[in-house]
Formats: C-alpha cells, structure tokens, sequence
C-alpha cells in the first residue's frame, strides 16, 4: 500500500492538540459555589492540582477522526499485488527456481532453501498454479504448472544438491517462457538460492513478461568457512618408457581466517601414495605438490583429498563436497605421422615437416618419413595422419590404401610442388580437386596469402592478432587446383587456391599447393610454420585431448571417446558415482552421458578391447563454483530486470494497463475512511455534549 | 408525579413538584394525606390517635372516658386511654446559615428542610401536639415556642426563613436547649458543617432535658458524591474563601472524608440514643417522614 497525497501526513501532528486540551485542567471562568470548603481544605493542594489526561474516551475519538480524517486525504494507494491477492479470481502463476548448484551444499543452505520453497508452494491458494525448477548450470523443470501442492512439496522434498556451477540465466529464460505461456493476471518467479556472483553474467539478456514479479530469496550470505582443493595440474615426463607424473593441487581457503596444518592427501586408484600438510592465509591459496607417480595402465583414477574425515578445515568446514578433487590419467600416447617424399629426394627434403612437428608435447607426435615407393597399406597401419610431401607417382594400390585410410577416420595432407604427379583417378579419389600447371610470380612480385579461413580449426589459432601472421611469407611459385566442391581454407592474393579441404569417410585430405620446404616459398623459416603444421597435424589426426577431469554439469559424448580410442559401435553401460547404471542405446546418433555427480563415471562400451579398465570420466564441481562471494539480492533483481526500483519487473507496465475503474478501486478507500472519520466525529459530538451535561459544570442555584 | 420508590407501597413525591406548590399549608397536606395513606399497608403504621391502654379510674376523672364494657365485666372503673390524648411539643430547629442556600437540584437544602419541617409540624399538628420552631445560624434567628395553635406561625416563619449569615451550630443549639422547660419532641435539621464531637456537645443539653431528638443531616446529591469534573474556583458560601480545586483527582478523597464524618455523627448519635438520619435532597420527603413516624412510634410503646 503506498499513498497519493503523503504530504498530508504532516496533519499528524494536530493530533497533540487534543493530547494537550485533555492534559491541561483548564480552570473555569465561573466561581462554583459550595457549601463548605470543609473538606476539600483537608486534601493536599498537591492532589488537588495534579494533571493527568481527562475524559480518555473523549480524547481517543479525537485522536481516532484526526486519523481517519489524515489517512484519508492522504489517499492510500493500494498496488497491484496487494490489491489483486484480495480480488476475487486473481489467481497465479509461481514459478520457484530452486538453486541445487553444489554450492548450495554448503552449510544449512539446502535445508533453508527447501523450507523457503516449501513455504512458497504453502502459499498457493486456490487454483494457483505453481511450477517447480531446479537449476544449476542447466535449468530442468521438475514440476510442470500444477495447483497440487502436496505434490510440490513433495518433488521440494525429493530434490537434492547436485555438483553443478550456478548459472542463473536459464533459469531465468525457463521462467520466462513459462510466464510467458500463462494467461493467468498475476505472474510471479520467486528465486531461491545463495545468489552467488559467478552465476551471472552482465551480458545475459533476461526479458520477463511483462506485469511478471521476480522475488529474490536469499539463503546465502555472512561469513564462509570454507578450505578446499580447486585444481589439478600435472607435468609428465618418461622413464623406462613409462609415464612418470607429479601432481601439483590448488588448495584454497575462502574463509577471512588462517588455517594451519591442514593435511592433503593424494590416492590412486584408492591407495594413499602421498599425504602433505599445507598452511593456508585468509582467503588465501597455496599449492601442494606430490611425489611422482607412475602411470602404467589407462584410466587411472586419482584423487587429492584435503583435510581427513572431518573436511579440510575441520569442524568449522561447512562444505566439504570441494575438498576432494578427482581425476583419470592415462599414458602418453604419441600421434603418428608418416611423411611420405619422392623416391629421388635428398634425405632433408622433409627436414622442416619433421623438425616442426617433433618439437612441442600436446600431443606428443612420432614422425617416420619414407620413399613413396615403400608406401603400402601395411605402412598405414597404427597411423594417424600421412604427409605427402611433394610426392611424384604412389606405387599401385597406395592410392586405394590411402583412401580406405582416410575413410577410417585418418588424415592426409598432400603438399603438391614441382614433382607432384597425380593420375586421374588418384586425383578422383583422394585429390580435394585438380591439381594444374605450376604458376610463377612475375620477378620483384612475390605471391602472398590473401584470404584465410579462421573459422576452420587450421587457421582458429591465428585469428586473433599477435597469433601469427601469414602476411610476410612470400610465395613464389604454386600449383593451380580447381577445388570444385571442396572447401577453400586459404587463396592467393591473385585468387588461386592455396589450400582445399576433403572429407572422406571419417578423415580428411588437405591439399596445399605449394611446397613443404623453402622451395616454392619460405614459410619454413617464418614463425607461423611450426604452429601451422603442428594445427594441420592436429586437425587431420582429430587428436583430443584426454582430460584429466570434466565439469560437473556437461554432456560427455561417448561416440568421441570411441573415436579417440579406436572401437567397435557405441554401446554400453554408465556407472554413475552413486551407483546408478544408465544405458547407452546403439541408435547410430551420439551418445551423451550428462555429468552431474562429482566423482568417478565409468563407461563400459560394448566391444571395447580393454574392458579390464573400462573408460572412466572423472566429474569434479566447476572452480568458479567454490568461489562462495555472493552479490545482493536486490541488486541481482535489479540486474536482471534493468530496473533499480527492485523486484517488480512489468510495474511501470502493470500501473500503465490499470483502467480507470480499477484504478479508482485501488484508491477508493479514502471515501471510507473519511466517512468513519465523520462518524467518529458525530460519536465524539456526542459524548462530549453529554460529558458537558454532566455535574462538571453544574451551577449553584441562585439564592 | 409518581414514580417508582424505594419504600413500599408509599407514593413519591417528587421534591420538584413540591417546589411548584409553592404555599407550605398546602404542600403539607398533600405530601401528609398522600403519604399516610399510601401507609395503611404499611406492617408498621403507628397509632399515635388509637387506643393505647386502660388505666384505673381516679376521682376527677372524666367520666365519659369510663369504659363500661370492662366495668360490666370485672365491676371495677378502668378509664380507657388514648394516644392523641397524650400531646406533646414538637419544636424544630432549623439551621438557616447561608451554606443551606446550596441546591445543585431544583431545591435548595433550605427549601427542602422547610418542607421537612412542614410536613413534621403538620402531622404534629392533626394529632394536637404543640409545634414550635427555632431557626438560627451562628445565632437564634426566630423563635416560635410549641403551642396548640402555632402551626400557621411555625409555616409562617419557614415562609420568610432566608439564609443571611454564616452559620455557626453549636452556639445558638446550646442557647435553644435554654427554651426547652418541658421535655418534648426536637427536630433538628441541618447541614452540620461541624465537627462531630462538638455537635454532639451541643445537642447534648437537649437530650439531658428528656427530649426526644431527632436530627436530620440535609446534604444535596452533590455534596454527598461530588460529581463535579471541571476544575474551578470553589467559594465556600459561609466564608466566601476560594480555592482553586481539580475535582478529577480530588474526588474519591472528598467522598471518603464526608462518608467519614457521617459515619462519625452516626456513631456518635448512636451511642447517645439519638436518632440520625442523613437527607439526600434530591430524594423524596417520604424516607426522611418515615424516620419521623418510626421514632414517634418507639416513643409510644416505650410510655
């Protein structure tokens, strides 16, 4: 309720004007005559002057019409939520998004925010409806717009943390939509959670409906005590051709006091290799490196434990779903490339290729160069990616071997100078076009790049400036290729093409039309040839990289991990950390597993080779997430709306829409007021007609 | 005007309709004959004109009071005795100070005491009785001694009875007690703005003398409760001293002091077998007649 006229409240202060007549004892003017002062000269004269308020009632219902009379010229103002909660067929829409981001797991958080919900859905009358959503980074709607409040409490009750990051924004976008499907007068988004800062990003755009209310319900805030592990990082190095690893974690303190002496513990494969103990500032953060470790097998699980039993800070560790931070380790394993040159060329023909892709560790690549005429399928064999550096003719059947390889997923790149020379059907069947006379620059006029496709993987990495530059190698002679079809990743600045791009089955073939080495050009001896063979090799290879650990709250696809590790179809089962087993159905469309348990998931793939040590995918809580530093509620409100007044989005809106007779409706309470005013007035009029009747003044009669 | 009353079976007589009579012979009458006849129901009525006792004959008495039933019974003279033979004097004595001129109601103290005094002198009158009256303030103002034939003097000197002067009672009771050679029946009515043991001393002389007192303490409604609520200037109408007073908080005081010193006359009286009455003048004459009669009638059977 607000007011139209508040100035009017300043009224309120003729309300001492009969607080002060009914204090003073005003004496009257006429002398009462009485028999004998007999009496009254015995009673103290103290008694006999003291003040006090007088005729109580008289005074309650002048200061009850002052009141009235005050409240109703000030017009009181009903809004729209509170008028319409008492209009009769006013019914909601209540959205409650329930934050179940693992932060929420922090002290009694989850155990008040589920009480807040069960206190909104309490709240439904009638044929309100309410729908229940519980977000994290992903937003899923739990209870779809039902006036069955049993069974909201119930699904509140039912719900539990998960170990997501907190994202607001869909959220927010499935209330909008929601709302946005409801024809009903009073939309509202009541949204519980501990409104941490990470979970909203300024350049989300949030639009509620309009006339829709966004009521922040915080559980968050005060002081944090929290100690806990938020990375992982490790170096590799071989020995005895074993991957040997240290492991060095990040373990954090987000608390505004010290602690000391907190143990951290590493395991693989449920063995303690190494226990370190660790002192930690205020909101502070310190490393803790372990003893290497051998790394033997594949899909070795390791966890880094801060704190013992208790959590890492001890009893005053109010979160300890972030004291334990998991990962899977597996072996190093190299890409293999094979640099195929002429029969004739010198033995450093391929000297930049191998030098460029021998340096540098992820991935690590193992390059063997051959004569072309020693290329055969069985050299294909264990290979991921085959450079053909400028080769003249393949022997009989490479040509075929090389397809059927690319078909099976590997890569080809085919760098065409002076000796290449390629049949007609070669060229048809792994060729990215036609491969044409060679084309010299007129002297002092050397070529140059003049278009890149950054938005292939090839050149992504020097999109942005400073990432290297294309534009000082200068090339000097060129094979034309007619790419037809195929996908142009770079031109000439005369427009020829530089390199084209084929797929085949599951691989690809790149065909640059220049040559490899200082030949033709001298991007060999530029800085962008090492990333730029190293970002060929990675493309043709579809080398991924096999992470330690994944976000809680991603989607893994499983059809990669079967790629990345050559099997059969994909199939199989998912264990979850908490022991849930989910099928994975064979439909020939990915398979994805959505990661939203901490901990370990085991994928047992039907027709994997290893099925000792099945796939495992370590899930921890994201980072960011333990970062516990909340943001105002209001100002989140704020925030999302873009409006400063607060949680009512579509007022401004909602105040625009009212009719007039509704408007007179919300105001017309003023009309009763003063008429109570004036009733009180006449009730007053009449006690004191009557109080003056009284003996009060009673005259002596005269003599 | 009648309306319903305390008393059974009397009928009320509302002071105010009193006020508009005016003449006191009259008014007498009407509230007397109305009152004793709404009486004869009453289980108490006395009989002061009926037949009282026999006694023996006595040479030089009547001969005609000879109850010859009796003689022709037990053949002895027995002389039949009747109450209304036995007149007595029946003086009233009146205070007329100034503080009797207060009336909150229709009727002043004054006015209301004459009319007392009236209907007394009247019944006393029928009956034979000789009625005087004394008025006085700090001193006797009038004096009418009781005689057979002064009632209309006795309402004469209520009629120009007028409050002039402060009163003082003791004084001019004591000199009054000087009047009375043979005992008789006194009647004094007053507002009694005394102490208690000095009016006791004063009525004193009175009772030694034989008669019988009966003193009826005349309060107006306001003095008795002091319903007053405005603070003002109260002027006392003997002394004409003023005194600012608050009566909000000075009430329940003033009603204490005043029911203390009632108590106090009442207590006193008693222990000296006078009779005490206290007259709210906003109330009808009948309970304050009805003492009168009541009192008459213990003197009848304690002869």
């Amino acid at each position: 309720m607000s007011f139209l006229t508040p100035a009017f409240f300043i009224g309120l202060l003729a309300i001492g004007i009969p607080i002060l007549i009914h204090l003073t004892q005003k004496e009257k003017k006429t002398i009462v005559d009485f028999p004998s002062l007999m009496f009254l000269r015995r009673i103290p004269y103290t008694s006999v002057r003291r003040r006090s308020i007088r005729d109580l009632w008289l005074l309650l219902l002048r200061v009850a019409a002052l009141l009235l009379m005050v409240l109703a010229f000030s017009r009181p103002w009903f809004s729209a939520g509170s008028l319409a909660a008492k209009l009769p067929g006013s019914t909601r829409d209540v959205v409650i998004l329930l934050d179940r981001s693992a932060s929420m797991g922090y002290g009694d958080r989850w155990a008040r925010a589920q009480a807040e919900a069960r206190q909104v859905a309490a709240g439904l009358r009638g044929d309100d409806r309410g729908t229940l959503v519980l977000f994290g980074s992903n937003a899923e709607e739990h209870v779809r717009a039902t006036a069955d409040r049993v069974r909201l409490s119930q699904a509140i009750d039912a719900a539990k943390v998960g170990a997501e990051a907190t994202r607001f924004a869909p959220a927010l976008r499935l209330a909008q939509s929601i709302l946005a499907q409801s024809a009903r007068p009073r939309r509202e988004v009541v949204l519980i959670s501990d409104f941490q800062k990470i979970g909203w990003a300024k350049q989300e755009d949030i639009h509620l409906p309009e006339g829709a209310t966004l009521t922040p319900v915080s559980v968050g805030g005060g002081n944090t005590s929290d100690v806990g592990v938020t990375t992982v990082t490790f170096a590799r190095n071989q020995f005895s051709g074993q991957d040997r690893v240290v492991a060095t974690a990040g373990v954090a303190n987000r608390s505004a006091k010290p602690v000391a002496d907190v143990p951290v513990s590493l395991e693989i494969d449920g063995h303690v290799v190494d226990t370190k103990t660790v002192s930690l500032a205020p909101n502070g953060t310190s490393p803790v490196t372990f003893a290497e470790f051998t790394v033997a097998d594949e899909n070795v699980r390791g966890r880094i434990t801060a704190g013992g039993a208790g959590g890492a800070g001890g009893a005053g560790d109010a979160w300890p779903a972030d004291n334990s931070f998991f990962f899977v380790l597996s072996p190093g394993r190299p890409v293999r490339v094979l640099i195929v040159q002429p029969d004739q060329a010198d033995r450093d023909a391929s000297l930049y290729l191998a030098t460029a892709l021998g340096i540098g560790e992820a991935p690590k690549f193992d390059v063997e160069t051959i004569a072309a005429s020693k290329l055969t399928g069985a050299a294909l064999d264990k290979r991921a990616v085959v450079i053909l550096n400028d080769t003249s003719a393949l022997p009989a059947g490479a040509a075929d071997a090389l397809t059927r390889f690319v078909e099976r997923g590997g890569g080809v790149l085919v760098g065409a100078a002076a000796n290449a020379k390629w049949s007609g059907s070669e060229q048809t069947a792994l060729m990215p076009g036609v491969l044409g006379a060679p084309v010299d620059r007129p002297t002092g006029r050397v070529g140059a790049l003049g278009y890149l496709d950054y938005s292939h993987p090839v050149f992504e990495v020097f999109r942005t400036p400073r990432a290297g530059s294309f534009s000082g190698v200068h090339f000097f002679r060129y094979r034309t290729l007619d790419p037809k079809a195929n996908r142009v990743l770079a031109r000439f600045d005369d427009g020829g093409a530089a390199m084209v791009e084929r797929k085949i089955g599951g691989g690809h073939v790149i065909a640059w039309t220049t040559s490899l080495d200082g030949s033709w050009n001298d991007l060999a001896v530029k800085p962008a040839f090492l990333p730029f063979v190293r970002q060929v090799a990675v493309f043709l290879s579809a080398f991924q990289n096999a992470d330690a650990w994944q976000i809680a709250g991603r989607a893994l696809d499983v059809t990669s991990k079967v790629q990345a590790a050559p099997v059969g179809a994909v199939g199989g089962v998912v264990s979850t950390p908490s022991g849930e087993r989910v099928s994975l159905t064979d439909n020939g469309r990915p398979a994805f597993v959505e990661l939203g348990e901490q901990g370990f998931y085991t994928v047992r793939l039907s027709g994997a080779r290893d099925a000792a040590r099945p796939l495992t995918v370590a899930v921890n809580i994201d980072p960011a997430e333990t970062d516990l530093t909340a943001v105002d509620p209001q100002e989140f409100v704020a925030k999302v709306t873009g409006r400063a007044d607060g949680a009512n989005a579509g007022k401004e809106q909602a105040l625009a829409d009212i009719t007039p007779a509704d408007a007179e409706r919300r105001q017309g309470i003023w009309w009763y007021l003063l008429l109570l005013g004036a009733g009180v007035l006449v009730l007053e009029s009449w006690l004191a007609n009557r109080l003056s009747k009284g003996p009060g003044i009673m005259q002596s009669p005269q003599v | 005007m009648a309306t319903s009353s305390a008393l059974p079976g009397a009928r009320f007589v509302d002071p105010a309709v009193l006020a508009r009579i005016g003449r006191l012979d009259l008014l007498a009458r009407t509230v007397v004959d109305g009152f004793i006849n709404g009486l004869h129901r009453a289980p108490y009525f006395g009989a002061s004109i009926d037949f009282a006792e026999h006694r023996g004959y006595v040479p030089g008495d009547d001969i005609r009071r000879v109850d010859w039933k009796v003689f022709g019974r037990t053949d002895r003279f027995y002389i039949k005795q009747y109450d209304a033979d036995t007149n007595t004097n029946f003086s009233v004595l009146l205070d007329v100070s100034t503080s009797m001129s207060f009336g909150s109601g229709p009727l002043t103290k004054l006015e209301y005491a004459s009319y007392l005094a009236a209907c007394m002198g009247y019944m006393a009158q029928a009956q034979r009785d000789r009625v005087g009256i004394i008025t006085f303030d700090r001193e006797i103002v009038a004096h009418v001694p009781p005689s057979a034939k002064h009632f209309n003097v006795l309402l004469h000197t209520l009629d120009r009875a007028r409050p002039g002067r402060p009163g003082d009672f003791c004084p001019p009771v004591k000199k009054a007690a000087e009047f009375f050679k043979r005992r008789g029946f006194v009647a004094i009515i007053s507002d009694l703005y005394e102490d208690p043991e000095q009016i006791l001393e004063a009525v004193k002389p009175l009772h030694h003398l034989g008669n019988d007192l009966l003193i009826f303490h005349v309060l107006d409604k306001a003095e008795l409760e002091f319903t007053y609520t405005d603070a003002s200037r109260f002027r006392d109408l003997e002394t004409d001293e003023e005194l600012p007073v608050v009566p909000e908080s000075l009430t329940p005081e003033y009603r204490r002091l005043m029911a203390a010193h009632i108590e106090a006359l009442r207590s006193r009286f008693s222990d000296n077998r006078i009779d005490y009455t206290v007259v709210d003048t906003s109330k009808p004459l009948d309970e304050a007649l009805f003492r009168y009669l009541a009192t008459r009638e213990k003197m009848s059977r304690v002869r």
